[in-house]
C-alpha cells in the first residue's frame, strides 16, 4: 500500500505506541513534504524519540502506520532503511574505534560501495571540520564533535531523508550554530529533514514546525502560521523587581498572559487590549518601578509558551 | 546479495578484532589467561601424590627396623621428613602440618621377624586432605606388601622352601592409556575443553549486550543487516581464538607436560568446532537474556564455570555425583566434549568410537545457535 501523495516524505497516520501504561505516542498524524526542514519541538518526554524511532523502524507502532516514501515502517522496513539516516539521541559509535572507522564500519554494513566509501568520508570530514580527527578515537572527542561525527555516519549512503533525535541538545553555542550550518546544506541538497529538539530558537530555522507534548502533535505549520496562532502584541517590559511587576499585570484586564522571560516581563495583550503605556500605568499604580514597556515580536519561545497556558486553560 | 551479506559479516567480524586488539584487559583475558589457567590448574590440582611428608618412629632399633624404614626413604612417594622420639610427637606433628603421615615401628619388631613371627608396623595417616590421605595409605600398604613378601621369601630361602612353588595368587593391576597415572595425562585434555568454555562464553554473553548498550544495535537494525548474519559475525572471532587457545594448550601440554595424542588432529579439531559453537551459542543465549553487562558476566560466570569444573567430569567421575546431577550435566557441552577430548588424545580413539558424543554436540549447538537467534529476534522486536 503507497501514499497516494507522492510529494511526501513522510506520512503518518494515526501512529500510537505505549510502553506499559504510558502512552509515549497517541494518535499522530503527521505528513512531512519532500525537501522541507521540519522540527519537531517540544519538552522532555512528550514522545519526540519515540516517534522518531518508530519513523526510522527500530521501534514498532502499536497500531497506526507510517509510510516513508510511500514506504510503510511496519510492513515494507527493509525497502525503508536505505532511504533514512536515522541518528539516535544518545551517542551511538563505538568509543574505541577511531573516526574514520567508525564511519567506514557503518557505511559497509550499509552497503556502500568501497570507492564510494572513501570519497564520501573524505569530504564529510572535511566540510564538517573533522578531517584532522580522523584517526582519534570516538570516547576522546567533544560533545559536538561526537554529534558531528554520528551525523556524518548517517551520511555516508546519502539517504533521502534525515531523521535527527535531539542532535544538539549538550552541545556548546558555537557547534551548535555549526550544526544547523550543515542542515542548511542538506537542504540545498534538497534532502529532507526531521530534526527534534527542546530548544524553541531552532525552530525558526525550520520550513515546517510541530509542537509536540503529551504523546500529541497540537500545533503545527510554518514558523510564521505559528506565531500567527498567537492572538493580540507582544510587549516585554523591564523593571527593577521583574516578579512584581509580573505579579501586578497577571490579572490585569486585557492581558492574556504575562510570564517571566529572563529578566524581563513578557506580557501579550489581547487584540484591542492595553497598549505600552496603558501597561506601564498598571504596573506603576500597584506601587511597582517600572523602566520600560516596549513592543516585541512574537518568537516562537513566545508562542509556544502562550500555547501551552491556552491548552492548560482549555483541559 | 550473498557478496553483500559477506561484505557485512566481514566488517563486523573485522571490528570485533579491532576491538579485542584495543582492549589489553580483553587480550590478556583471551590469550594469556587460559596459559595461565593451565599452568596454575596443572601444578595446583595436580592429583599425583608424591612426596608425603613423613616421620618415622623407630622404638625397636634394630637392623630389621632400619632396614623397613630404610624402604621408605628410598621411594618417591615418601619423603622422610625426620624421626620423632615418641607416640605423643605424632600429634604435634600433624597439627603443625610438618607431616602427614608417621611410620612407627614397635619396639620387638626385629626379634619377631628374626623368630619368623607375624611383625607389627603402624602406618599413622593424618586424614585432613582426604585424597592424599587415601593414596598415601594405599601406597603405605603396597610398599609393606612388597616388604612382607620379601622377608616371606627370605624366610623361604633359609628354610631352603621355594615360596614361589607355593601356590598363590598374585593379581597384577596394570593401568592402560596412562600407565604411570599421571595426572596432566588426566587433566589437560579436559582442561582445555574448561578453558575454551569459559573464554568462549563469557566474551559473546557480553558481545551483544554491549551492542545494545552503546546503541549501536539501533544503527544496525536500519542497515540491510540481517539477524543470522550478526551471529555468525559475532562468533567468527571467538572461533578463531578459541582454536588459537585450544592449540596453544595443546602445545604447551604435549610440549612440556609431555601428555600424548595418540588420535586423530583432524577429528578433535572438527569436535572442538562444533563445542566451540555449542559454547557461544550459550553465550549468545545469556547475550539475548541479560538484562545489563553486569549481569550477562555474571550469569556467564555461573553457568560457563561451575557446570564446567563440576558436570562436565574434569575433576571428578560423572559417577561419583549425585543423579540429579548426572541429569543436569547432559545440558552441557563440555560433558561431551571432555570424553572426546581425553578419548583423543590418550586412547587414539577417533569418529568410529566416539560418534555417539559428536553428534550429540552437533546436534547441541545447532539447537543453541537456534535458541539463541529467536531469542534474541523476540528481544529485539521493533
Amino acid at each position: 500500500m503507497a501514499s497516494p501523495a507522492d510529494s511526501l516524505a513522510i506520512d503518518a497516520r494515526a501512529l500510537c505506541r505505549t510502553f506499559g501504561a504510558v502512552r509515549a505516542v497517541d494518535g499522530v498524524d503527521l505528513e512531512v513534504r519532500r525537501g522541507a526542514v521540519f522540527g519537531l519541538l517540544g519538552p522532555d518526554g512528550a514522545g519526540k524519540s519515540t516517534l522518531i524511532r518508530m519513523l526510522a523502524t527500530v521501534l514498532s507502532p502499536g497500531s497506526g502506520d507510517a509510510f516513508v516514501f510511500g514506504d510503510s515502517v511496519v510492513h515494507a522496513h527493509r525497502r525503508v532503511t536505505p532511504r533514512i539516516g536515522y541518528m539516535s539521541q544518545r551517542f551511538s559509535m563505538y568509543p574505541d574505534l577511531t573516526v574514520a572507522e567508525n564511519l567506514e564500519f557503518f557505511a559497509r554494513i550499509r552497503g556502500v560501495p568501497t570507492a564510494q566509501r572513501r570519497v564520501r568520508a573524505a569530504s564529510l570530514l572535511e566540510s564538517m571540520g573533522l578531517a584532522e580527527f580522523a584517526d582519534r578515537q570516538a570516547q576522546h572527542l567533544s560533545g559536538g564533535m561526537k554529534q558531528k561525527l554520528m551525523l556524518a555516519s548517517t551520511l555516508m549512503h546519502e539517504p533521502d531523508l534525515l531523521l535527527l533525535d535531539e542532535p544538539t541538545t549538550g552541545v556548546d553555542p558555537v557547534s551548535r550554530r555549526e550544526f544547523w550550518r550543515i542542515i542548511g546544506d542538506l537542504r540545498a541538497a534538497e534532502k529532507t529533514v526531521l530534526v527534534a529538539t527542546p530548544y524553541m530558537d531552532e525552530a525558526e530555522r525550520c520550513t515546517d514546525i510541530a509542537f509536540m507534548e503529551s504523546g500529541r502533535i497540537p500545533h503545527r505549520g510554518t514558523p510564521d502560521e505559528v506565531k500567527a496562532l498567537v492572538p493580540g502584541t507582544l510587549f516585554e517590559l523591564t523593571a527593577p523587581d521583574p516578579r512584581a511587576a509580573l505579579a501586578a499585570l497577571s490579572d490585569a484586564p486585557g492581558v492574556t498572559s504575562a510570564h517571566l522571560y529572563g529578566d524581563v516581563v513578557r506580557v501579550l495583550s489581547a487584540p484591542h487590549g492595553p497598549d505600552a503605556d496603558a501597561l506601564l500605568g498598571t504596573v506603576r499604580a500597584a506601587g511597582v518601578a517600572a523602566s520600560e514597556v516596549r513592543p516585541a515580536h512574537v518568537d516562537m519561545e513566545a508562542a509556544f509558551a502562550f500555547l501551552a497556558e491556552q491548552r492548560g486553560e482549555d483541559s | 546479495m550473498i557478496a553483500a551479506a559477506l561484505s557485512r559479516i566481514g566488517a563486523i567480524a573485522r571490528k570485533e578484532f579491532i576491538h579485542i586488539g584495543r582492549d589489553p584487559r580483553m587480550l590478556i583475558a583471551v590469550l594469556v589467561v587460559p596459559v595461565m589457567q593451565l599452568l596454575l590448574f596443572s601444578y595446583a590440582i595436580s592429583f599425583d601424590v608424591k612426596n608425603v611428608p613423613t616421620v618415622v618412629l623407630d622404638q625397636d632399633m634394630t637392623s630389621a627396623s632400619r632396614a623397613y624404614l630404610q624402604t621408605y626413604r628410598s621411594t618417591d612417594f615418601f619423603n622422610v621428613k625426620g624421626s620423632i622420639d615418641g607416640l605423643a610427637s605424632i600429634d604435634d606433628v600433624f597439627r603443625r602440618n610438618l607431616a602427614q603421615i608417621a611410620v612407627v615401628v614397635p619396639a620387638g619388631f626385629g626379634r619377631s621377624l628374626a623368630r619368623s613371627e607375624k611383625a607389627q608396623v603402624a602406618v599413622i595417616v593424618d586424614g585432613t586432605e582426604p585424597n592424599a590421605a587415601q593414596l598415601g595409605q594405599a601406597y603405605a600398604i603396597a610398599l609393606n606388601q612388597v616388604y612382607g613378601n620379601r622377608v616371606l621369601a627370605e624366610w623361604g630361602d633359609r628354610q631352603g622352601i621355594d615360596i614361589a612353588q607355593a601356590g598363590r595368587l598374585e593379581p597384577r593391576v596394570r593401568t592402560w592409556y596412562n600407565p604411570e597415572r599421571r595426572s596432566a595425562d588426566f587433566l589437560i585434555p579436559g582442561l582445555m575443553v574448561v578453558i575454551i568454555m569459559i573464554v568462549t562464553v563469557q566474551q559473546t554473553a557480553v558481545t551483544l549486550v554491549r551492542e545494545r548498550d552503546l546503541g549501536t544495535q539501533e544503527q544496525m537494525m536500519v542497515s540491510p543487516l540481517r539477524l543470522p548474519e550478526l551471529m555468525i559475525a559475532k562468533l567468527l572471532p571467538w572461533t578463531f581464538l578459541a582454536f588459537v587457545d585450544m592449540v596453544v594448550i595443546a602445545i604447551v601440554g604435549i610440549g612440556f607436560f609431555g601428555i600424548p595424542l595418540r588420535g586423530s588432529v583432524v577429528f578433535l579439531a572438527v569436535a572442538a568446532a562444533l563445542f566451540v559453537f555449542a559454547a557461544l551459542g550459550m553465550g549468545l543465549i545469556i547475550s539475548a537474556l541479560a538484562p545489563s553487562m553486569e549481569s550477562a558476566n555474571i550469569i556467564a560466570l555461573l553457568i560457563a564455570f561451575l557446570p564446567a569444573f563440576i558436570l562436565s567430569g574434569f575433576a571428578f567421575p560423572l559417577e561419583s555425583i549425585p543423579p540429579f546431577l548426572q541429569g543436569v550435566s547432559y545440558l552441557f557441552p563440555a560433558r561431551y566434549m571432555i570424553i572426546i577430548s581425553r578419548g583423543v588424545f590418550l586412547k587414539g580413539a577417533g569418529f568410529a568410537e566416539l560418534w555417539p558424543q559428536l553428534a550429540l554436540l552437533g546436534g547441541y549447538s545447532v539447537l543453541v545457535v537456534v535458541i539463541a537467534s529467536v531469542l534474541y529476534g523476540r528481544r529485539a522486536a521493533r
